[in-house]
């Protein structure tokens, strides 16, 4: 009788965690909507519209936040591409070869995650006024670098490292060069580990807020900066923010379910295995 | 055909292979017997190019293969740890070498060259299943059919049977010498079964921390092992080894035991003499006479284990005798033993740290 | 040679691309001896004064003083509930495995759509949580307009998003914990207290350390939330390190003295990490001891 109150006592207590931790989400889905002149008057009755969504998507407002969207889809991809093609082959061979250099690179990676951006994006901010690339893709896609690249270049070493290097070898002695060997052999076998680190690689660079914030101001901003302009002026757009709000949570949501079993790896950069 | 002169390997502080030297002649079964750890597996890997020694040189056929990439070299490996593709069906895993650049068959031959391996093998059941669905001796099998699928200069065989329950193991290694394929290609064989080693290799060559100690055929290292640990990895049980000091006219043990070993070191040195158990008679026969009490009798199926104390003292030997013969012995019933002269072994006792020399025995 | 060379050729791109990223920290690091502003484009050598100045001035105290109390506050409240939430989760119960699957969703929104999330819920006369306070005589909390209501509501933001980092880890600790010692404290009849403390605890501890040292580091650079949430108000109450940072090189364009802001943050977060490592090493070996 104590052990099946206890056990429906600890239930309460994740209802009411997972209450806390969806009810904000929940609250947007309505502030979303609802209509302009019942955002005030009323809190849970009121007839919905898709007016909110309208008005955000149809660029009215004076705020392009379509073209936002665009630009946050293309600097996360262009981000996760670039941090793939560069940060694979230095994951391979960091977790093949033991040579110098190798943990000195690995572990400047590993502080870039922890630095404060602000470190690099003033200077930043200065230089790419310089140089013409201050509000342009090529510019964020390289930023974005900061957070990309280091999570890619971890988690892809911690797969490498868990096949042994024998398969390769066989493949070396079956008669496959060392390329072959890496593309037939190891890289399928990592297939998964690269779609979801490159799944959340991508989440965290569209969740990225404060260098688009600092390092663009219209043609390349995203649509986290975006959002937050709906907040703006005198009197604040509940429901256009609301609206603006989940149109850009839904992509990160979407792809987070689909690599659930993979997250544990990658948010704590290899170091805790599920 | 193998030649490996002068090889050094490091991996940080430790020293994986010594100054290794070892020669494979064409066509031959070579087997490389050691504990684990002792540099086996980087021997073989030496050889196939996928392991680069720190100094010393790797030959094949003759010619120096610095420089030269594993894929180049012709040589075909069975992995201890299978190195089977997991993703890939054990089909796919045994056709991989024919789809490579460098041994490509046509699918229609190499279907029929992996069917008649399949057979051999036992596996042609299993060609469809993923290999993470099968046990590890179907696994092992597999990864043997691997490297006799194709043609190689050499093959290098790395525990190839050690995950193998023992009946299969046992109707393995009958198979595999007869296997055609392995008749006519030079094989290095790495094992750490004594049992096995005598079994296949036409030579044997003992490693030891790195070094090979002893190579030979398995009469040169039966009846003159290197040394004390070289004898003891051979025969079971045990081989005993009895210290003793040397005399006039032989050796003297402990509790009154003569033995008639003769060698040419000085009176008074001390010595292990060593006695197979298979070579001491418990009834009669030619020979040197011991006598002793029974210490305890164990019964190894139509055999029977028997150990004796010798003389007055507390030395021990093991012999195995015919269960018929050792039946009715119990334990302090007095026994008379025969050795024969030329059965017995002499090893050096100077440096007990160290496993003792051989000492060249005089008739 | 070829050989000893292959590994070298693969990391060169990563390696350019790295200092392609050293190279504006560098510059940064180089332009805090300068007093480089934009209303100064042609700076002077002034060597280390503008650390000097960050150092005496009473702003840089306040904020490193909000930064630590949000660091600590936040990364405590996460580790507490987070712990607590995986333990729930770990029963297994119907309910958990349900709501499990969408632990994770808060932790996917962009920090700075929940501030602006909870901004809107929390607005003092219009927010739907004053409302649904209301019945219980607490309708008029001033979320957001009060210093310490400001630190706290911005600390709730960062708990929201990120209870279920550490919970994520700790579940997937918890869940590769060995049977044996738990087996066997049940065959000697220990309590469940017993357990937690002296099993479960100290063999989940490295996991746990884990998200800790991520969510401490994190939060000490905390910048999206604050920023949408608070902007560092009222007053300089939540003004924090990087917040500063912000307004000084950003906002007045003190270019020079904004980076050295972050060159102080910088250090501290790399100090902090060097001492939560070493003592993850330290919990490592102990929960060793503990399984073995």
């Amino acid at each position: 009788m104590r052990k099946h109150l206890v056990g429906w006592l600890c239930d309460a207590a994740l209802v009411l965690y997972f209450l806390f931790a969806l009810f904000p989400i929940a609250w947007m889905v309505i502030l979303s909507l609802k209509p302009a002149d019942q955002l005030f008057s009323t809190y849970f009755s009121f007839s919905p519209t898709l007016d909110g969504y309208r008005t955000v998507l149809g660029d009215s407002e004076g705020i392009p936040f379509v073209r936002f969207f665009v630009n946050s889809l293309v600097v996360s991809v262009g981000a996760v591409v670039l941090s793939l093609v560069v940060g694979l082959p230095a994951a391979y061979a960091s977790a093949r070869w033991r040579f110098k250099g190798s943990e000195n690179l690995m572990f400047t990676l590993l502080s870039f995650r922890f630095a404060p951006e602000l470190t690099v994006i003033i200077p930043l901010f200065v230089l790419y006024q310089k140089l013409g690339l201050f509000d342009t893709y090529v510019g964020m896609v390289w930023v974005l670098q900061l957070v990309t690249l280091p999570l890619i270049v971890w988690i892809m070493r911690s797969y490498f490292a868990d096949l042994t290097p024998e398969l390769e070898q066989a493949a070396l002695l079956d008669g496959y060069t060392r390329k072959q060997a890496f593309f037939k052999v190891a890289l399928p076998l990592v297939k998964p580990g690269i779609a979801a680190v490159s799944l959340l690689a991508f989440i965290f660079a569209w969740n990225n807020f404060v260098f688009p914030l600092i390092l663009t101001s219209n043609e390349a901003q995203t649509v986290t900066v975006g959002a937050l302009s709906f907040l703006g002026g005198d009197r604040p757009k509940y429901n256009l923010t609301a609206a603006a709000a989940l149109v850009s949570v839904v992509p990160p949501l979407l792809l987070a379910l689909t690599i659930q079993r993979y997250l544990v790896r990658g948010l704590s950069f290899g170091a805790v295995k599920s | 055909m193998i030649r490996l002169s002068g090889i050094r390997k490091t991996y940080g502080k430790t020293v994986a292979l010594d100054e290794l030297e070892l020669e494979v002649r064409e066509g031959e079964f070579f087997c490389l017997l050691g504990p684990s750890g002792a540099g086996k597996t980087t021997t073989l890997k030496t050889v196939a190019g996928l392991e680069q020694p720190d100094s010393g040189t790797v030959a094949l056929g003759g010619e120096d293969m610095r420089g030269v990439e594993p894929y180049d070299r012709g040589v075909a490996m069975c992995f201890e740890s299978y190195a089977l593709y997991p993703h890939r069906s054990a089909y796919d895993n045994l056709a991989s070498p024919l789809r490579s650049p460098r041994h490509r068959l046509p699918a229609a031959e190499a279907r029929q060259r992996i069917g008649a391996i399949a057979e051999l093998l036992g596996i042609s059941g299993l060609l469809d299943r993923p290999v993470g669905q099968l046990s590890n001796g179907q696994r092992q099998r597999v990864a043997l059919g691997r490297v006799l699928v194709r043609p190689a200069r050499a093959f290098l065989l790395d525990e190839p049977l050690s995950h193998l329950d023992a009946k299969l193991r046992q109707q393995m290694r009958a198979e595999l010498k007869a296997i055609g394929a392995v008749q006519h290609t030079t094989t290095l064989y790495v094992t750490h079964d004594s049992v096995e080693a005598l079994a296949l290799g036409d030579r044997i060559a003992v490693i030891r921390e790195g070094r090979i100690v002893q190579t030979g055929t398995r009469e040169e290292i039966w009846y003159r092992p290197h040394d004390t640990e070289v004898a003891r990895a051979f025969g079971r049980p045990r081989i005993n080894l009895l210290p003793g000091v040397v005399t006039e006219r032989g050796v003297r043990s402990e509790g009154g035991v003569e033995l008639p070993v003769r060698a040419p070191v000085a009176p008074g040195t001390d010595v292990l003499v060593g006695l197979r158990p298979r070579d001491i008679a418990l009834h009669g026969g030619d020979g040197h006479e011991l006598t002793g009490t029974v210490y305890v009798t164990e019964v190894l199926g139509r055999s029977v284990e028997v150990t004796v104390r010798l003389g007055t003292g507390e030395q021990r030997v093991s012999l195995v005798a015919p269960r018929a013969d050792a039946a009715r012995l119990r334990p302090d019933d007095p026994v008379r033993l025969v050795v024969r002269p030329e059965n017995l072994l002499l090893f050096e006792a100077d440096r007990p740290e160290r496993p003792g020399r051989r000492i060249e025995t005089q008739p | 040679m070829r050989l000893a060379l292959r590994p070298y050729l693969l990391i060169v791109p990563a390696l350019l691309l790295t200092c392609g990223i050293l190279y504006p920290f560098g510059l940064g690091l180089y332009y805090t001896l300068f007093d480089f502003s934009a209303s100064k484009p042609q700076p002077d050598m002034v060597r280390f004064e503008n650390y000097t100045t960050v150092f005496t001035q009473e702003a840089f105290w306040n904020s490193a003083w909000v930064t630590v109390l949000y660091a600590v506050g936040a990364a405590l409240a996460e580790t507490v509930l987070g712990v607590a939430v995986a333990l729930l989760l770990h029963r297994s119960t119907l309910v958990g495995r349900v709501l499990e699957k969408i632990l994770i969703l808060p932790l996917m929104i962009a920090p700075v759509i929940a501030a602006i999330i909870w901004k809107l819920m929390l607005q003092p006369s219009v927010g739907v949580v004053n409302y649904l306070l209301r019945p219980f005589g607490l309708g008029g909390v001033q979320w957001t307009d009060t210093p310490t209501g400001a630190l706290l509501s911005s600390i709730a933001v960062d708990v929201w998003v990120y209870t279920p980092f550490v919970a994520i880890l700790a579940l997937a600790g918890l869940r590769s914990l060995p049977a044996s010692p738990f087996e066997a404290a049940a065959v000697d009849g220990a309590g469940w207290w017993y357990t937690f403390r002296r099993l479960t605890l100290p063999m989940l501890w490295p996991y746990v350390l884990v998200a800790v040292i991520f969510r401490f580091m994190d939060s000490l650079k905390v910048f999206d939330i604050i920023y949408a949430l608070t902007e560092g108000g009222p007053g300089d109450s939540t003004v924090v390190l990087q917040i500063r940072a912000y307004l000084e090189a950003i906002r007045f364009q003190r270019y020079s003295f904004g980076i050295s802001y972050t060159i102080v943050l910088w250090a501290v977060v790399y100090l902090a990490a060097m001492v939560l490592v070493k003592h993850l090493g330290k919990i490592q070996r102990k929960a060793a001891e503990v399984t073995t």
